[in-house]
C-alpha cells in the first residue's frame, strides 16, 4: 500500500506539458476576475468553502504563466490579485513575487512539487454543484480546466462549513488532507511493561508501617505492566516491530523510574509545577538544540560552531573510560570494578565533543544514557559514546542540513528530518537508513517517536504534521491546520495526543486515533519552539522565542472531545475559544527564548535557553 | 554582536541600498549590518565566476564576444555544482517504496554496543606507529611487523595512479618517491633469482611510508613482512593492492 501521495505521482514531462497552454495568457486576468465575482456574489453559507479557491487557482495560474514565459502577464497578474489572498499566504506570496522567470522555478523544489501535487480542498456537496454548473458553462472552460488539473476537491455531504471552521484547517501548502488519509488504523496505544521484582529494601519509604513494625522483606511485583490482563485494542502487538530486550542495567533504571515514580508531585490547576531554568551564557546566538536525559542527569548543548557541550547537571562529574594502558592494571575480578575503568584525572563537569563541520541542529540521548546523537548542517548525524566521550559513528544519507534527530524510547531506533524533506528511520547498528518517509513539500523541521516507537510524527516547512508507521513507512495521518512551520513536537504520555507548536505562536492538539484537531491554545506571540506534557498528561507546558514559559491545563483541553462519526467524517470540529481558560501561568524570562523543557520524574520543570540580549 | 541596526546610512553605496531593498522586499527585517556586506560579495563573487565561465565558453565556440547563451550555459554548469537542491519528489518517493518494502531487521540479542561493522564506524585508530627495528633488503629474516590500524575504510591519501613497475630487486638504485604514498615493498631475500611475485607472500597493504624510513640504498624498507623466505620472495614491484571500497550509497 503506498502513501496517499502515489496517486499524485504523474510522470514530470506530463505535468510539465499540463502548463502548457491553458487557455490565452492575456485572458488570464479575466477569468479569475470572473471567478472573483461569482464567488462574491454567491450565497453567504457558500461564499466560505468557495473562496478556498481563490489561493490555489491563483499560485497555479501565475505559475503557468511565468513557466511559459509570459514575464509581463504574469507580473500584472501577480500585482493586480495577490492582495486578496488570506493573510497567512503572505510568506508563501513573498517567495512567489521572486519567480519571475521559468529558469527560477528549476531550483526551487518546493515549487515544484506544489505544482506536481494536487492542492486539496474540502467542500460541502451543495457548494460544489453550485461551482460546477457556473464553471461549465462554455465561457468559463478554462477555469474548469485548471480546476480539474491542479485541485483535488474532497466533496462530503452536509453542511458548508463556516469560515471559522475552515480557517482552522487551511494553512498548509498542500491544502488540507483528504478524508481518507485519516482513515487508517493507528494503534496509538502504549506497549505493555515488562514485569519486573522489585526488592524491597530499608530505603523504600512507601508502605505503611505506622506502627513501626519491620516490613515483610517480599519481592514485590511491578503492579504497572499487570493491571489489565487484556490486551488494549488500541496498543500495538508487542512484537510489532522489533525492539531490544531488557538487559539488566536496563531493568535498574526501571527500577529506579518506578521509585521516582512514586514521589512524584501530581500537579494540577491549584498545583502547579515549579520551573528550574538553565540559561547558556555567553552562547551569542550559537545555541541551536539541547536535550536532557529522561533521568535529568545530563544536558547536552548543540552549537552553532559544531561544538556539542556536555554538562552534568548533579554533583556527579563526567568522567571517561580509562586508556587501554590503565585498563590492563586494574583487578577485573573486584566489586566495583565499573567504577575503577573510570579515570578520576579527568573527571570534568562538561565535555565538549568535536566532529561536526557545521552547526548541531538537532540532539538526543539514548534512553541509557550510554549515547548520544547529533545531527548537523554538513548532513550527518553522528553517534557518540558518552563512556568514552568520543564519536563513534557517522550516519551519511541525508546530503543537506539535518535539523532534528530523536532516538527512540526503547533505545536503537533513531529518526532524522532534514533539508531533503524526508525523515530518515536508522538503527545503531546498521549504517544506511531503514525506512524513508518522503511526502513532506518542504523541509522536515521536527521529527518525534510516539511512546510506544511504533509511529514517528513529523512536522515540516509545509505547514503540516504527518504521522508514519515505522512498519512499512506509510504516512498514516496528516494533519494540516498551522499557519507557519512547525518547530516543535510532543506526545502525550498516554500516546492519544499530539501537541504541535509553529511560527504563528499557537500549539494544536490533535487526537491521533480519529485524526481531528481537538485544540488550539493561543497566547504566545512568537514561534513556539519547544512543548512538554508532564509526566502523567496532566499539564502541558509550551516555550517560545517570545520568552516566556506557558502551562496549559491538559486535562480540561482533552475531556469532552466531539468525536461522532460525522466530525470525523467532515471535519467540522467546533474549537471553543477556551484559550483563556487553559492558560495556567506565563513565566517570563530576561531575553531568553526557551529552546527546550524537560519535566523530571517528580514533576519539576526543567528549561534551558541562551542568554540573547538584544 | 548586536543585531536589529537596519537601514544602511543615506551615504552608503547603491550596490548596498539596492541591497537592502531586496531584503526588505523578501521578508526580512531584521539583519545584521554586515549581512548587506557579506551578500554583496557574494553576488560580486557568483557573477564574476558566471561571466568569467561564459568567456571561456565564448571562446572555445570561437564567437567574437560573450553572448546570453553563453551567459546561460555557464549558469547552468554552475548550478549542477555548487547550487544542488535536494532529489525531486518522484524520486524520493521511489527509494522511499524501495526502502520500506524491506522488513524492519530482526535484533540480535545480547551483543554488546550495537554499532555497524567497523569500516562504517570512527573507531579505528587513525595512527599508526613506526617500528625501530630496521633491516636491510638483503635479509629474509622475520621482520617485526609494524601495527597497522585498520585503515581500509579511510582512502584519504592519494593513491598512486599508475604504479610504475620498479623492479625492486637487488640492484635496487631507483629511489622510490615517497611521501603518503601506499604501496607494497617486498624484500628480496637472495640476490640472484629472479624477479617474480609468489603468490604465497603476505605482502601487506597500506602501509605508510615515511620519508625518514629510507634506507642506505634508496629503498623503502617497510618492514611488513611477516614471513620469511629464503625461496623466490621476490621482490615485486611495487604492487599496491586495492581495498574495495564500497559504492558509498549515498541514499
Amino acid at each position: 500500500v503506498g502513501s496517499v501521495a502515489v496517486e499524485d505521482q504523474p510522470d514530470v514531462s506530463a505535468v510539465l506539458s499540463a502548463y502548457n497552454q491553458q487557455g490565452d495568457p492575456t485572458m488570464y486576468e479575466e477569468y479569475y476576475s470572473g471567478l472573483k465575482h461569482f464567488i462574491e456574489c454567491s450565497l453567504d453559507c457558500h461564499r466560505a468553502e468557495l473562496s478556498q479557491l481563490f489561493y490555489p487557482l491563483f499560485v497555479h495560474m501565475y505559475l503557468e504563466l511565468v513557466y511559459n514565459q509570459h514575464e509581463n502577464e504574469a507580473k500584472s497578474f501577480f500585482e493586480k490579485f495577490h492582495g486578496d489572498q488570506e493573510c497567512y499566504y503572505q510568506d508563501d506570496l513573498r517567495v512567489l513575487s521572486s519567480l519571475t522567470k521559468k529558469e527560477h522555478m528549476k531550483g526551487n523544489e518546493t515549487m515544484l512539487d506544489f505544482r506536481t501535487s494536487k492542492f486539496v480542498l474540502r467542500i460541502s456537496r451543495d457548494s460544489y454543484q453550485l461551482l460546477k454548473r457556473h464553471l461549465q458553462e462554455k465561457q468559463n472552460n478554462q477555469i474548469w480546466n485548471i480546476v480539474q488539473e491542479h485541485l483535488y476537491i474532497d466533496i462530503f455531504d452536509g453542511m458548508p462549513r463556516s469560515k471559522q471552521q475552515i480557517d482552522a484547517m487551511v494553512g498548509s501548502l498542500a491544502g488540507e488532507a483528504k478524508r481518507e488519509a485519516n482513515k487508517s488504523k493507528v494503534f496509538f496505544g502504549l506497549l505493555k511493561e515488562p514485569e519486573i521484582e522489585v526488592p524491597l529494601d530499608d530505603e523504600d519509604e512507601e508502605g505503611e508501617n505506622e506502627e513501626g513494625k519491620p516490613k515483610k522483606k517480599k519481592p514485590k511485583k511491578d503492579s504497572i505492566g499487570s493491571k489489565s490482563k487484556k490486551q488494549d485494542p488500541n496498543a500495538p502487538p508487542q512484537n510489532r516491530i522489533p525492539l531490544p530486550e531488557l538487559k539488566d542495567s536496563d531493568k535498574l533504571d526501571k527500577i529506579m523510574n518506578m521509585k521516582e515514580t512514586t514521589k512524584r508531585v501530581r500537579l494540577g490547576p491549584d498545583c502547579l509545577p515549579s520551573i528550574c531554568f538553565y540559561t547558556f551564557l555567553n552562547a551569542y546566538q550559537g545555541l541551536t538544540a539541547v536535550d536532557v536525559t529522561d533521568d535529568s542527569s545530563l544536558i547536552a548543548g548543540g552549537f552553532a560552531d559544531s561544538t556539542v557541550r556536555v554538562w552534568s547537571v548533579t554533583p556527579k562529574k563526567l568522567r571517561t573510560v580509562k586508556q587501554a594502558a590503565d585498563l590492563s592494571l586494574i583487578d577485573k575480578e573486584s566489586d566495583d570494578v565499573l567504577e575503577r575503568i573510570m579515570d578520576e584525572k579527568t573527571a570534568s563537569e562538561l565535555k565538549i565533543l568535536y566532529g561536526h563541520s557545521g552547526p548541531v541542529y538537532g540532539a538526543s540521548f539514548s534512553p541509557d544514557r550510554n549515547y548520544l546523537l547529533s545531527s548537523s548542517e554538513d548532513g550527518t548525524v553522528r553517534l557518540w559514546s558518552l563512556q568514552t566521550f568520543t564519536c563513534l559513528v557517522g550516519y551519511k544519507g541525508h546530503n543537506y542540513p539535518v535539523w532534528d534527530t530523536q532516538f527512540s524510547p526503547y533505545g536503537y531506533y533513531f529518526v532524522s528530518g532534514g533539508h531533503d524533506r524526508v525523515a530518515r528511520l536508522w538503527a545503531t547498528d546498521h549504517y544506511q537508513p531503514l525506512r524513508i518517509f518522503a511526502g513532506h513539500l518542504a523541509d522536515v523541521n521536527c521529527t518525534r517517536f510516539h511512546p510506544n516507537s511504533n509511529y514517528v510524527a513529523t512536522g515540516s516547512a509545509d505547514r503540516t504534521v504527518r504521522l508514519w508507521d515505522v512498519l512499512n513507512g506509510n504516512c498514516v495521518r496528516i494533519f494540516t491546520g498551522h499557519k507557519g512551520p512547525i518547530h516543535s513536537l510532543t506526545f502525550s504520555p498516554n500516546g492519544r495526543f499530539l501537541a504541535t507548536g509553529a511560527t504563528d505562536g499557537r500549539v494544536l492538539l490533535w487526537d491521533i486515533g480519529h485524526g481531528l484537531m481537538v485544540g488550539e491554545l493561543k497566547g504566545h506571540t512568537d514561534t513556539v519552539c519547544s512543548l512538554r506534557f508532564s509526566r502523567d498528561g496532566e499539564i502541558l507546558a509550551s516555550g517560545s522565542m517570545d520568552n516566556t514559559v506557558r502551562l496549559w491545563d491538559a486535562i480540561k483541553a482533552f475531556e469532552d472531545l466531539e468525536t461522532d462519526d460525522f466530525t470525523t467524517a467532515t471535519g467540522h470540529i467546533n474549537l471553543p475559544e477556551n484559550s483563556q481558560e487553559l492558560l495556567l501561568g506565563t513565566y517570563m524570562t530576561k531575553s531568553t527564548p526557551v529552546v527546550h523543557l524537560h519535566f523530571t520524574r517528580r514533576n519539576l520543570v526543567l528549561a534551558a535557553g541562551a542568554y540573547s540580549p538584544q | 554582536m548586536e543585531s536589529g541596526k537596519m537601514a544602511p546610512p543615506k551615504n552608503a553605496p547603491r550596490d548596498a541600498l539596492v541591497m537592502a531593498q531586496i531584503l526588505k522586499d523578501m521578508g526580512i527585517t531584521e539583519y545584521e549590518p554586515r549581512v548587506i556586506n557579506q551578500m554583496l560579495e557574494f553576488a560580486f563573487r557568483y557573477v564574476t565566476t558566471i561571466l568569467d565561465d561564459a568567456k571561456i565558453y565564448s571562446s572555445h565556440a570561437k564567437k567574437p564576444n560573450v553572448d546570453a547563451d553563453d551567459v546561460r550555459l555557464a549558469i547552468q554548469c554552475r548550478a549542477d555544482q555548487s547550487f544542488t537542491s535536494p532529489p525531486p519528489r518522484d524520486f524520493l518517493l521511489d527509494i522511499a517504496r524501495q526502502k520500506n518494502q524491506t522488513p524492519l531487521p530482526l535484533i540480535k540479542p545480547y551483543a554488546g554496543p550495537r554499532l555497524p561493522p567497523d569500516r562504517y564506524c570512527l573507531t579505528a585508530p587513525n595512527y599508526r606507529l613506526k617500528s625501530l627495528i630496521k633491516r636491510g633488503p638483503n635479509q629474509g629474516r622475520l621482520v617485526p611487523r609494524l601495527s597497522v590500524g585498520a585503515v581500509s575504510s579511510r582512502p584519504t591519501t592519494p593513491t598512486i595512479a599508475a604504479p610504475q613497475t620498479v623492479s625492486v630487486s637487488n640492484k635496487v638504485a631507483t629511489p622510490v618517491s615517497v611521501t603518503s604514498q601506499r604501496f607494497t615493498v617486498q624484500i628480496p631475500s637472495s640476490q640472484s633469482t629472479p624477479v617474480k611475485p609468489v603468490p604465497s607472500t603476505t605482502a601487506v597493504q597500506n602501509v605508510l611510508i615515511n620519508p625518514s624510513m629510507i634506507g642506505p640504498k634508496n629503498i623503502l624498507i617497510t618492514t611488513n613482512m611477516v614471513s620469511t623466505q629464503n625461496t623466490a620472495n621476490e621482490s615485486n614491484p611495487l604492487k599496491r593492492k586495492h581495498e574495495d571500497d564500497d559504492d558509498n550509497d549515498t541514499m
